[in-house]
């Protein structure tokens, strides 16, 4: 495309848009009746993403996988009523000459935590075979020192991992907690077996916190007569995204996440935001119980591995063979637990994955059309 | 044999075989397999004689006897400070025989209905303890055998190509090198000589150290915790591996943001490193995998996964974002660059992640391909628009060939490497025929011929440069210079053509017909400045009597005028080509000169006249000084 090109329609569309007032009045109506109903959707997806179901666990895998849907179906109502027969010269005047670009910002932070939080599902999956290891030697009969032994070096590990410092992928710190490994070797052979170093596959200073934290800078709720028309689904559609990857950063282990703020700046008056804003401050009240003690996240799984881990080093602590029979008993309980729920992670991590590689490239189409939109409607460079 | 009475003779018969079995096992030259067997076996007969007495005695005496002694042997290395693997090949293979043993003793001590004896689960449970100290260690000695022993290679037959050309396009386009040293390009780069190039990423003899623990921790069932130790300590060499690259890990954000010679610099880091990491590194990991975890089916891929994974998607995610950036004109080449080597590496890494589990990474990088292939293009388109964009305010001082032309043509002049991705890619585009040509020999190579995608686009882009030189030479006010300049500036676009590669995709018609174009405007130039002048010595009546010496006065004088006004303006402009000047200049001297020499001719009464200012040598001299560049005024000749 020359400039010429551009000349043509742009004039062209200036001669229609003279000409056809009515016609344009008629198509804003349509357009809020748009911006309404896609409103009212989201507002009820996230109405049924705060009261789930037993399976579904705010924060577990499967609640997850819905969440990102629901982004997904947002998305797509989002962009159908901002492009769809769109005239690309509106896009660049004001507000959306700043609004756009602002969310095409936020979408380009958003891609960067989809990959961390991709890797950070790896660390899942690592705590997942360590359960496994403790799984099958307490699942033999009878239990002898062996299978204790065997199941504490692997829970042990399962603990340091859970309670990974964020910052430092590496866990050179935790050494204290490990099964004595190393007195032979020293620190020569760093025992990296045991702690198999997690290096998070992002940029050295990159911190998830601070990125949550520079998508909400300058999110601010359209007024007065912006807010009933296309600035204010663009402003929903940014506090989804940003609500997606934050929730995302506080399930899943990533790095750097001291300091993820807690609060979101969106005014409880809006009608869509109710359900929303529940779910965020719920989270939150969460994380702040737990961002004292330290912790890998808030999945729903992980947690529950945490509690089973820790129950069953108390019992290989106080392990004696033949064994107490009810102490046995329990720990077959909290085998089961473990069992189940290393069942749901083998089923669930990898399709979580890959839901938010969707999300990723879904993200990605959707910027490049909105700048091409952008192109074709800034003036032509003479 | 649980329960069975056993009739004397059975007995004998148990015993005998006892005997030969505990002889056999005293044999040496025996193989691992061959040991195991008769340790099953004497387990088994010890078993058989137990059964005959009521409390177990005899039989589980000979059980905990080699309990003990097995026992012993792990339990004292326990306190040795030393690695057993590095004390010497017959410790180890004794350690492992004392594993083997009690691994048949608990598998033994398990088969049998142990519930109701206490003493069978006492032996039992102290098994399981030893066999559970033994793996522990096992693992420590795995991971000190694999970080002793494993070796580095440096990657020397990669130069770091940010030694390449680098088209630095600026709007002003000054930066431009028009005469770029000859780097070696990625062709002549022993690139091709990487190919799958394997090496031994842990000390070849070794692996079978690391293959008999590998056999006894699976056949104890402590497998996993042979994967957690084996994939922890590649992946950490991986990761050292790629720090030596220095592949970094950059955020897509940062990516977007960086400036262009740092991007550029980057993508060529990509460019060398995907090759070394995935035919080179990838491949000897791949390998080592199969040596040693090649017995237990699938474990071996998945391992290879998990210690790969991080460094492969690392580099997906810089090409990502690359694919996701604004396409400049200036990334076609380096784009280019990086279709071709994920083009060139598609096949292996198909086979690297062949299995199921792997397969999202071979789908993502495919995918990568394709957006590689769609930035590519827009690249080129944008470096189109940015051609017939390029405006002028100014006329471009002096007339000679205009920093766009030079920036364009060196810049496709770097295409020609590129045609086979760029035909592929360019296939389905639209172009502006404006400059069809019909060229009749094609030759048997469709992809050189001038019909293919690459050289419609290529004279597509020649097209607007020309309309866009020619709208720049509006801006000259005088038609002359105008027409120095068109004539200069496609002078230089055929040459550059016929100075390269590039011929072979405009071909011989393009190029004649060219060759017409900046003659028609020297031609052109020439009339627009000396007619006028030449003007001044025409004769209005040939033949007649000689002419008046007042009218030869007045022709003088106009003739003297005109030439130093052209003399001082046109000394100013520029040919830069010394080819094209001398032609030039020649061209006109005939004309002038012989005029000039043919007025004076005409009368030579009047030669001494001192209206004469110049002589026909003069001239001559004079107007060797044109197109120097340099403005001048006549200095005037003596006069005489």
């Amino acid at each position: 495309m020359n400039a010429n090109e551009y000349q043509g329609s742009f004039l062209g569309r200036i001669s229609i848009r003279r000409n056809q007032v009515v016609v344009m009045d008629a198509i804003h109506e349509q357009e809020l009746e748009d911006i309404e109903l896609f409103q009212k959707h989201v507002s009820d997806r996230f109405s049924e993403l705060s009261s789930p179901s037993d399976d579904d666990a705010i924060l577990s895998i499967s609640w997850l996988r819905k969440l990102l849907d629901v982004f997904l179906c947002c998305e797509a109502e989002f962009e159908a009523i901002l492009l769809m027969d769109r005239d690309p010269y509106q896009l660049s005047k004001p507000p959306f000459d700043r609004l756009i670009p602002e969310l095409l910002d936020r979408a380009v932070k958003a891609l960067d935590i989809c990959n961390a939080v991709t890797n950070g599902v790896e660390s899942v999956r690592h705590c997942q075979k360590l359960a496994e290891i403790a799984i099958s030697a307490l699942d033999q009969k009878p239990i002898g020192d062996g299978e204790v032994k065997r199941a504490k070096r692997a829970l042990i590990t399962l603990m340091a991992a859970i309670n990974l410092d964020d910052k430092d992928g590496t866990n050179a710190k935790s050494t204290e907690r490990s099964w004595s490994f190393g007195r032979r070797s020293g620190n020569k052979d760093r025992v990296a077996g045991q702690f198999r170093s997690l290096s998070w596959q992002v940029a050295k200073n990159w911190s998830a916190a601070k990125q949550i934290q520079s998508t909400i800078y300058n999110l601010v709720a359209p007024r007065g007569a912006e807010a009933s028309g296309l600035p204010s689904p663009i402003y929903t559609m940014n506090v989804i995204m940003i609500f997606v990857m934050w929730a995302l950063v506080a399930a899943i282990p990533c790095q750097e996440r001291t300091g993820l703020p807690t609060h979101f700046p969106v005014p409880k008056q809006l009608n869509w935001a109710h359900s929303l804003i529940g779910l965020q401050e719920k989270i939150a009240d969460e994380w702040k119980k737990k961002e004292k003690k330290g912790m890998a996240g808030l999945l729903d799984e992980m947690q529950r591995m945490e509690k089973s881990a820790q129950s069953l080093i108390d019992f290989t602590d106080s392990f004696q063979f033949p064994g107490d029979a009810e102490k046995l008993q329990e720990a077959a309980g909290h085998v089961a637990e473990l069992t189940e729920i290393c069942r749901i992670m083998e089923q669930g991590l990898t399709p979580l994955q890959m839901h938010i590689r969707e999300v990723f490239h879904r993200i990605v189409r959707s910027r490049t059309e909105f700048l091409d939109v952008l192109e074709k409607g800034s003036l032509p460079v003479i | 044999m649980d329960g069975c009475q056993s009739t004397e003779g059975d007995l004998h018969v148990v015993a005998a075989a006892h005997h030969i079995v505990k002889a056999l096992g005293a044999t040496k030259n025996l193989t691992d397999d061959l040991r195991k067997i008769l340790i099953d076996l004497d387990t088994h007969l010890s078993m058989i004689t137990s059964n005959t007495d009521s409390g177990g005695g005899r039989g589980f005496v000979d059980v905990e006897e080699q309990l003990k002694q097995a026992e012993r042997k792990i339990l004292s290395w326990e306190s040795d400070p030393t690695m057993i693997w590095d004390s010497g090949p017959r410790e180890a293979s004794e350690y492992l025989e004392a594993v083997y043993e009690i691994q048949t003793l608990v598998d033994g001590l398990r088969r049998l209905s142990v519930h109701e004896n206490r003493k069978q689960k006492e032996l039992l449970h102290r098994a399981t303890s030893v066999l559970q100290t033994a793996m522990s260690r096992l693992e420590e000695e795995l991971i000190h055998v694999l970080v002793q022993h494993r070796q580095l290679f440096e990657p020397k037959h990669m130069s770091s190509r940010s030694t390449r050309r680098v088209v630095v396009y600026d709007d002003s386009f000054v930066s431009v090198d028009d005469e770029p040293a000859k780097e070696t390009s990625s062709r002549n780069c022993p690139s091709d000589e990487i190919g799958e190039y394997i090496v031994d990423l842990v000390r070849a003899d070794v692996i079978p150290d690391i293959k008999s623990i590998a056999k006894v921790m699976f056949t104890s069932n402590y497998g996993p915790e042979f994967c957690e130790a084996f994939i922890g300590v590649r992946k950490e060499a991986l990761e050292q591996y790629s720090a030596i690259l220095e592949t970094e890990e950059l955020g897509i954000e940062d990516v977007l943001k960086m400036e262009w010679t740092s991007m550029s610099s980057k993508m060529n880091k990509w460019t060398w490193s995907m090759k070394i990491i995935v035919q080179v590194y990838l491949a000897s990991e791949k390998r080592l995998c199969d040596l040693v975890l090649g017995d237990f089916g699938s474990v071996s891929s998945f391992c290879f996964l998990e210690i790969s994974k991080a460094t492969i998607l690392c580099l997906l995610n810089f090409g990502e974002a690359i694919a996701m950036g604004p396409h400049q004109p200036e990334k076609l080449l380096r784009l280019l660059d990086m279709y071709e080597t994920l083009a060139d590496l598609l096949r292996d890494i198909d086979t690297l992640f062949s299995e199921e589990a792997s397969s999202f990474v071979r789908l993502q990088f495919h995918v990568l391909l394709e957006r590689f292939g769609v930035s590519s293009i827009a690249a080129f388109e944008a470096f189109q628009v940015a051609i017939s964009s390029n405006g002028s305010l100014y006329p471009f001082p002096g007339g000679g060939v205009h920093p766009l032309n030079k920036y364009v043509m060196n810049y496709i002049s770097m295409l020609p490497e590129y045609c086979n991705t760029l035909n592929l890619l360019l296939k389905d585009q639209h172009v502006d025929v404006a400059d069809q040509v019909t060229d009749p020999d094609n030759g048997p190579n469709l992809s050189l011929s001038t019909s293919c995608p690459m050289s419609c686009h290529l004279r597509s882009i020649t097209s607007s440069l020309e309309s866009n030189l020619y709208r720049k030479s509006q801006l000259y006010k005088d038609e002359a210079l105008q027409h120095i300049f068109l004539m200069n500036n496609i002078h230089y676009l055929v040459q550059k053509v016929k100075g390269s590669e590039l011929r072979l995709f405009f071909g011989d018609e393009w190029i004649r017909k060219h060759n017409g174009k900046f003659q028609q405007h020297a031609n052109n130039y020439e009339r627009a400045t000396w007619s006028s002048v030449i003007c001044f010595l025409k004769d209005d009546n040939p033949g007649s009597s000689p002419v008046l010496k007042s009218t030869f006065k007045e022709q003088c004088r106009g003739f003297s005028i005109a030439f130093e006004e052209v003399y001082k303006t046109q000394t100013s402009w520029c040919i830069p080509d010394p080819q094209l000047r001398e032609d030039l200049r020649i061209s006109t001297s005939l004309k002038v000169v012989l005029a000039y020499r043919t007025f004076l001719g005409r009368n030579p009464a009047h030669i001494e006249d001192k209206c004469v200012k110049h002589t026909v040598e003069h001239v001559e001299k004079q107007l060797l000084d044109l197109f120097e560049g340099s403005p001048r005024s006549l200095r005037n000749s003596r006069r005489w």
